[in-house]
């Protein structure tokens, strides 16, 4: 044959096939430029000190990934549409051969349309999303972002390497197939489905373990080792659900006759059979697909927009210094260095407290608190509780009074906002203390409900008593790390800033200089470096939200529509079998209607009630992050959920118009 | 009274683009009295399926009209026009029209639910239909998993369970072997026997020489008929070879 008639042949089936080929190539192009984007984003080391990198490079493994799922998907489904055709060529006289040709001439043609496209749309948006990126980062330093060959290289080797197999793919199931097979290829798969009990009942059993588990936990030490098993639960559970579980709930309706026989569920509930049976994994698929976006989104949004909550918990002032093994001179250095670097930055100084401490983590039993050994911390045992100690002088300096402590008599802070007063008595460590009163207010912490350990602050008489404590913990460690020679009372200082931003910064930086090199055993901490930290760490996990959150959205609203589309050409013929014998074309368009809708917003629904379940256990998640702002995070989820609603009501309408030309 | 009266109907397509129009019905007259069982046949093309769909009002005539038991089909309003038809006729197709999604039974149910019946008085009405066309033992098996025979009497019950004043029956045998059409037949046979009103539009010699009266269409008219009188199956078969045999070679017309 000619072999400009197999060019001529491909263009001519695109053509033909252009309503399910468009959107195909049109995801390709997107897909192509998103890779490409996110590949040159983690290409460019010239942002957060490597740290943006590396949760930028995680998301690049995720976006290949789902390439390759997804293209692979798509293409399949319009494989399915295209049997009949192939099988029509086969009976008119195409070889196998010559049909391959063909195939291979299109697949060339949409890979490199679609990478084409793919890489100049990439390249075009790169610098946006690029200082998107930065935005979000709040670096205001102008980063140079060229075009990065690297990615370049990558996004043509993936996506060749893409188009490929779906070729490989496509070709394998002409050569299995028969002509006559392929004729009928559209309508296979019609025989009524089984059910299958023992899935349907895995499916329960799965995600009821994972709801229990999400809505059960309540140590968020404990949230973390349990969270990831309830998510495993959850997804297989979903999956069974959808393919089994819809199947018997649905063949039970069936077998209830006076509900079944019934004009307005008569067709939905045996269309819907179908329908599942045909589209489970699809519905579970885009049900998990969104549950991940909307809790991928909605926890990056929160974190990011309650990063001030976060750092005020965290650091009660905006800078800090600590000593591990203070003594006079060392704490008179350091608070002359501080001093000296304020004045040098030509800025003041607020707020300055001091103040001596000593932590141990305890195990609390009622009014007593024993020494904790490792084992109880990680375990996540409940009652851990972290006590921090502080000399009566130091706590008189910080609150400006003048309270005197007895022999073996304490003061008692409890910062949980909802504790119970202890009682006039404690153990600690087997010694006994009379609780001289229990303060409401302390300003090294205020009352919050943050706490991930629950902890007291405790005022003992001096220095000397807490050492002892110190001592009788560091007895109690275990050897195995053989970190610590000793533990001792450590010396803090806390102060903020007031001046130029910029000033206050390089004030900073400059005392963090001279600790490092003059006061050995002590370290810096700052609102301000951790601010830049967070951003680089959240700011990076957020964009990645929102990228791989639109991506999972394109993906979905792509499914549905092939879903959609497919779907109509099936029914077209039923619903005018139903016109004939006696439906008036109102009752077909609901039944229609309440079909779709179903099928529609079945996997939305399962979503949030997912969502609505996690609710509980990712906030506990987040207190270990200290983000414990929960209604910042109910409206961040609320508005995720909302506007994903009103994509996927969007997307409803358009696919439903297109349903109803196909079918009507 | 005709149950169905049929009077000087018309019908024009118009090409979608341009002026070309195409008369598929000239002037076609007849009635169909109460327990009659009339075959109408025709060459392809001669507008037999045009005519069936206006009596089955999917399709409305260019001019003339049709009454079905002296109601003017063009006067059933658009919304009634569905339950109208599920009251008044049961349709069975040459492609069955069963839906894949349903058991024998449902499909057979369908009208029945569609018109709002309940469960138990739908199980009455079935079994004695089921008897007559022998499809007791099938009615839980889904249409792929029955021959074709087995599916058009299937869908023969669907048309009979309404009690419809008249069966619309459009080449019934036309998707069958020769003897699950004789079976077919021979079941329209007894169904007629019963009292119920059957009009088939079919090309087959041998389904149309089952019935009491022959209507033979041609271009668009009633061009000819023939009645039963008392003749066997056979002989009407012969008559009407006749008459076709005359018809194609282009006789005057006579009556």
């Amino acid at each position: 044959m000619n072999r400009s008639v197999y060019s001529r042949l491909a263009v001519t089936n695109l053509k033909n096939n252009r309503k399910t080929y468009v959107p195909y190539i049109l995801t390709a192009v997107l897909t192509v430029m998103m890779h490409y984007i996110i590949d040159a984003l983690s290409q460019n080391s010239s942002v957060g000190e490597g740290k943006v990198q590396e949760v930028l490079s995680y998301a690049v493994v995720v976006v290949r990934i789902f390439s390759v799922i997804f293209l692979f998907y798509t293409n399949s489904f319009l494989m399915k549409r295209r049997k009949k055709e192939v099988g029509m060529y086969n009976i008119l006289g195409m070889g196998k051969a010559h049909i391959a040709r063909m195939f291979l001439v299109e697949t060339l043609i949409t890979a490199s349309a679609s990478i084409g496209a793919g890489i100049a749309g990439g390249i075009l948006l790169g610098k946006l999303m690029w200082l998107v990126l930065l935005k979000i980062l709040h670096y205001e330093v102008n980063m140079d972002f060229a075009v990065s060959g690297a990615a370049v290289i990558h996004t043509l080797a993936l996506f060749a390497l893409i188009f490929g197999l779906t070729l490989i793919y496509n070709l394998w199931q002409i050569k299995l197939a028969n002509p006559v097979e392929l004729l009928r290829g559209g309508n296979v798969g019609e025989r009524e489905p089984r059910t299958k009990w023992l899935l349907a009942a895995a499916g329960i059993l799965l995600v009821g373990y994972g709801y229990y588990v999400a809505l059960a936990t309540e140590s968020p030490l404990k949230a973390i080792q349990l969270f990831f098993v309830a998510v495993v639960c959850v997804v297989l559970g979903t999956y069974a659900l959808f393919a089994a579980g819809s199947i018997a709930l649905l063949k039970m309706l069936k077998k209830k006759k006076s509900f079944y026989y019934q004009s307005k569920y008569f067709t939905a509930v045996s269309g819907m059979i179908y329908r599942m049976k045909q589209n489970a994994v699809g519905l579970a698929n885009i049900c998990i697909l969104s549950t991940m976006v909307l809790v991928m989104i909605s926890t990056t949004i929160c974190m990011y927009m309650g990063m001030d909550d976060i750092l005020t918990t965290r650091y009660p002032r905006e800078f800090e210094a600590t000593s591990f093994n203070p003594d006079k001179e060392t704490e008179e250095k350091i608070i002359r260095i501080i001093e000296e670097e304020i004045r040098q930055a030509g800025i003041s100084e607020k707020d300055r407290m001091e103040y001596h401490y000593g932590g141990v983590a305890t195990l609390k039993k009622g009014n007593e608190f024993k020494i904790a050994v490792d084992e109880d911390v990680y375990s996540g045992n409940q009652d851990i509780y972290e006590l921090k100690m502080i000399p009566l002088a130091d706590y008189n300096k910080l609150e400006g009074c003048m309270v005197n402590l007895d022999e073996g008599e304490v003061l008692l802070y409890n910062p949980d906002r909802n504790a119970e007063k202890l009682g006039d008595r404690m153990q600690i460590a087997g010694d006994s203390f009379r609780v001289a009163e229990e303060l409401d207010t302390f300003c090294l912490e205020e009352k919050n409900d943050s706490r991930i350990v629950g902890g007291y602050y405790v005022i003992v008489k001096d220095k000397a008593q807490i050492q002892k404590f110190l001592n009788a913990a560091y007895d109690r460690l275990s050897k195995e790390y053989d970190q610590l020679d000793e533990m001792n009372v450590q010396y803090k200082v806390c102060l903020d800033l007031e001046g130029d931003a910029k000033d206050c910064r390089r004030a900073e930086e400059a005392i963090e200089k001279r600790m490092k090199k003059e006061v050995p055993q002590s370290y810096c901490d700052g609102r301000e470096v951790e601010r830049e930290l967070f951003y680089y760490t959240y700011g990076g996990l957020f964009f990645i939200g929102l990228y791989l959150g639109s991506m999972f959205l394109m993906a979905t609203v792509l499914i549905i529509y092939y879903k959609q589309i497919s779907e109509g050409y099936d029914d077209r013929e039923r619903f005018q079998i139903m016109q004939k014998v006696g439906m008036s074309r109102r009752e077909v368009r609901q039944s229609i209607r309440s079909q779709v809708l179903m099928v529609f917003f079945l996997p939305l629904a399962a979503a949030v009630v997912h969502i609505a379940v996690a609710f509980k256990v990712i906030t506990k998640l987040l207190a270990i992050f200290n983000m414990v702002n929960v209604s910042l995070f109910f409206l961040c989820t609320v508005a995720t959920v909302m506007v994903f609603a009103v994509f996927y009501a969007a997307v409803f309408g358009v696919t439903a118009r297109e349903y109803y030309r196909i079918v009507g | 009274m005709a149950l169905l009266d049929v009077k000087n109907v018309r019908k024009i397509y118009t090409a979608r683009f341009g002026g070309n129009q195409v008369e598929a019905l000239k002037d076609v007259n007849f009635s169909v009295e109460p327990r009659e069982y009339v075959a109408i046949m025709g060459e392809s093309g001669s507008g037999k399926t045009t005519l069936l769909n206006i009596l089955a009002a999917l399709d409305k005539p260019s001019g003339g009209k049709v009454f079905l038991k002296g109601r003017d089909l063009a006067q059933v309003k658009e919304r009634e026009l569905a339950s109208f038809r599920r009251q008044n006729l049961g349709f069975v197709f040459q492609d069955f029209n069963l839906l894949d999604t349903f058991s024998l039974k449902d499909n057979i149910f369908l009208p029945l639910v569609l018109s709002g019946k309940r469960y138990d008085e739908m199980e009455k009405r079935l079994a004695p239909i089921a008897r007559t066309l022998g499809i007791e033992k099938l009615l839980e098996k889904y249409p792929y998993e029955v021959s074709g025979g087995q599916k058009q009497r299937a869908a023969a019950a669907r048309a009979l369970i309404t009690k419809p004043q008249l069966i619309l029956a459009d080449e019934p045998t036309g998707a069958l072997d020769s003897k699950a059409a004789d079976e077919l037949m021979r079941l329209f046979s007894r169904i007629h026997e019963d009292g119920q009103t059957i009009l088939m539009v079919t090309h087959s010699v041998k389904a149309a020489s089952s019935a009491d009266r022959i209507l033979f269409i041609k271009d668009g008219e009633v061009f000819h008929q023939l009645y039963r009188g008392n003749l066997s199956n056979e002989q009407m078969y012969q008559k009407i070879s006749d008459t076709l045999t005359v018809l194609t070679t282009g006789g005057g017309k006579h009556e």
